[in-house]
């Protein structure tokens, strides 16, 4: 802390939250230190932190302007669900942690919802689903916050369709770290007034502003929807299909790649089993239609284009229960993994070029002679290649296995991450894998919204 | 005559359980409010049915009884292993109660001609009763396992099963013909897949009515006339207060202390 005493802040904070709101015991404040990024990879949070808990704008704005007249670090907290610590306070200072702010408003007749930023997914999708409308994204764990969410303009699944985050956030309501608030965008599908600083916001991961309410864009409910699973005798069948699935007009809500191991031991951590037994790789598709009739002539169609390159014989699940255990299988493969490994990669690539990263990705797994066990966003080029432990250890080849899958994605036209972001694990690979000018203009902006760098300190750009 | 068993599945379309609302004045479910699924437990039973026929042959026969879009249900028993699928539909059959049901069902049955096995979910969501599939049994006069977890062995006469009931686990040999109730645990339901899809929906259902039943003379027994019971309220319970008591002393002076209470409590029972 500089400036002034941790008593001192303290009692101010008190002053603007009230007693209850602020924690400086560090054993009640455990689960605000961490994220869900793996532990060898994971910093470690700092000492001497205060969490403090606003319940309005007002008070965010206070704690700021408070913040930054003392120099004091600030690091806003969402659901802590993120995968690169970017919300771990890893210097003494404030954890802002915004829970208290769940206000949703549904606003029907214009497709959207106002949403403060600790509405968490699963209410948001509740909110939503009652007023006949639909979220699309889904980046998974639906104890993920609003505020989280466009701080790390997160995708997950659904992205072929629907796009991610950055697609649907219209407009934000933001607190300076002066403690200024500002509302960017708005209920509008059109906005061309200036540079877009919204734009700028989505995806900052708590660097440039605290994100306290969203404006987010809904569509109506598809009535009827089904997720099909498709063998492949391999990889690269797979991985042909999903091309030719993109161009025979139908666009699925996702096209995920998993491997019989990957998918079979989540479905084991989660007393479950996974329906599909045959093929060395496996597609896993979500389509939505308004009628049955429509979404089974779609479901043909996948279903032939991947007939001619020897898929097995796709199975469906239809009704929701079926449909949602198969996603949670699906999306609980990083917990079953998450015990043995060290890092999961984001790297994305040209949908196109999935396939050379794949093979390049074996070709490394075999020079190494290990296991790097892959699935991911086969329709968004977006694969998660799962960096493991060698008997409960770290081996040391790890930071050559990443530096190559990182420099591979960058040959093919990529980015080292897709949807996780850079947070505090990734910063010295997006120096290196940026262009100075580029580097250089995002440390300007950085500087122009938070001059005392008390925004997320040590995240994104260093 | 075809090889295996024959084996008919007792199905019934229930609205999706997390979306139906409940109308109090009526006290029914307003089956309007979500979309009709095949009951989940009944997924069970036919799981079970389609892993026999995979083991030791047979046909699949779905029986399901209500309105014509229950249709859609059989044509998903239909995608998930049963051969052929009749829907016992008249307006004369609405209203009926376990009873009614059961004796509806049991008619079907008989008409089907001779079976081996006859499986059925533990329950429906919609009525949680698990009389139905009893019933069946006892107006068919064969005998029945309900709650079976486990199908531990099979053969062309008999099967042996292992039954939950009460916390107790029993293991039952029963002669066929006799029929069992299945629960969640006794297997996990198959997805099918877009080939067998595609061929329930155009499948023929076989629709009977009254009439088909060849009980015109029961006719009482049918609907709602043939129903001794019905919903006189719907309330949702309110649970009494948990009596809280904390016990100190060495262990002996607990248990002595906790044993007298017991008895206490027990004498006043």
């Amino acid at each position: 802390m500089t400036n002034v005493s941790k008593d001192a802040l303290v009692q101010e904070l008190v002053s603007i939250v009230g007693k209850e709101w602020v924690v400086t015991e560090r054993e009640y404040m455990l689960s605000y230190l961490q994220d869900e990024t793996p532990e060898p990879v994971r910093p470690k949070a700092a000492n001497n932190l205060i969490l403090v808990k606003p319940s309005s704008t007002g008070e965010v704005s206070k704690i700021l302007r408070a913040a930054n007249q003392a120099r004091v670090p600030v690091f806003p907290v969402g659901g802590r669900t993120g995968l690169v610590s970017a919300c771990v306070p890893t210097i003494p200072g404030i954890i802002l942690s915004l829970e208290r702010m769940k206000k949703l408003e549904v606003d029907r007749e214009n497709l959207m919802v106002v949403a403060e930023a600790g509405v968490t997914l699963g209410d948001l999708l509740r909110a939503c689903d009652e007023a006949g409308l639909f979220f699309p994204p889904h980046p998974g764990d639906e104890g993920a916050q609003v505020g989280g969410l466009i701080a790390t303009n997160a995708g997950g699944v659904r992205a072929v369709k629907y796009g991610v985050m950055r697609n649907y956030v219209k407009g934000v309501e933001v607190v300076l770290a002066s403690g200024k608030v500002l509302n960017l965008g708005g209920k509008l599908i059109k906005d061309n007034a200036g540079y877009s600083l919204l734009h700028l916001v989505i995806g900052s991961e708590g660097t440039l502003c605290v994100i306290t309410k969203a404006i987010i864009k809904l569509h109506p409910k598809s009535e009827h929807s089904v997720t099909i699973i498709v063998p492949f005798s391999g990889r690269h069948e797979a991985l042909q299909a999903v091309q030719k699935i993109l161009l025979s007009g139908v666009v699925p809500l996702a096209i995920e790649y998993v491997e019989p191991d990957e998918v079979n031991l989540s479905a084991a951590h989660l007393n479950e089993k996974w329906p599909v037994q045959v093929g060395g790789a496996q597609l896993f598709i979500i389509l939505n239609a308004e009628s049955e009739e429509e979404l089974l002539v779609s479901c043909e169609k996948v279903s032939g284009v991947c007939s001619e390159i020897g898929a097995g014989e796709p199975v469906l699940a239809e009704t929701r229960e079926e449909q949602d255990r198969v996603l949670r299988i699906r999306s609980n493969i990083y917990t079953a993994l998450k015990p043995q490994l060290i890092d999961i990669l984001d790297v994305t690539v040209p949908p196109s070029k999935l396939g050379d990263l794949m093979d390049a990705v074996e070709e490394i797994a075999e020079k190494y002679g290990v296991h790097l066990p892959v699935y991911g966003h086969a329709g968004d080029g977006n694969l998660h290649v799962h960096v493991m432990k060698e008997e409960g250890k770290a081996p040391d080849y790890v930071a050559k296995v990443k530096s190559e899958i990182y420099e591979t994605g960058i040959r093919l036209g990529g980015v080292i991450t897709g949807e996780h972001g850079v947070g505090a694990i990734r910063t010295q690979e997006l120096t290196k894998a940026t262009d100075e000018a580029e580097l250089n203009l995002m440390q300007g902006i950085k500087k122009l919204f938070d001059p005392n760098n008390i925004l997320n300190p040590g995240k994104v750009i260093t | 005559m075809s090889k295996g068993l024959k084996i008919v599945v007792l199905v019934k379309q229930v609205p999706d359980i997390e979306k139906v609302r409940f109308d109090y004045e009526k006290g029914r479910l307003d089956r309007s409010s979500a979309e009709a699924v095949i009951n989940p437990f009944d997924l069970n039973a036919l799981e079970a049915a389609a892993q026999i026929k995979e083991k030791i042959g047979g046909v699949v026969t779905a029986v399901s009884m209500g309105p014509e879009q229950a249709k859609d249900a059989l044509r998903d028993a239909l995608a998930r292993g049963a051969d052929e699928a009749v829907l016992l539909s008249d307006l004369r059959f609405a209203g009926a109660d376990t009873l009614a049901t059961s004796y509806t069902l049991s008619c079907a049955v008989r008409k089907l001609g001779a079976f081996d096995l006859i499986i059925c979910g533990e329950k429906t969501i919609d009525g949680d009763t698990a009389q139905v599939g009893p019933e069946v049994a006892e107006f068919l006069g064969i005998p029945h396992v309900a709650y079976v977890d486990e199908i531990l062995d099979i053969s062309i006469a008999e099967i042996t099963v292992k039954s939950r009931l009460d916390g107790d686990n029993y293991v039952v040999k029963m002669r066929f013909p006799g029929l069992i109730t299945v629960t969640k645990d006794a297997n996990v339901p198959r997805l099918p897949t877009l080939k067998d899809k595609l061929r329930s929906r155009k499948a023929e259902i076989t629709v009977w009515g009254m009439k088909d039943l060849a009980c015109l003379d029961e006719k009482q027994f049918f609907g709602l006339q043939g129903s001794p019971t019905g919903v006189a309220k719907v309330f949702a319970p309110t649970s009494g207060k948990k009596k809280g008591q904390i016990v100190m002393g060495t262990p002996e002076e607990k248990a002595r202390r906790i044993a007298e209470i017991l008895l206490k409590l027990g004498a006043s029972q």
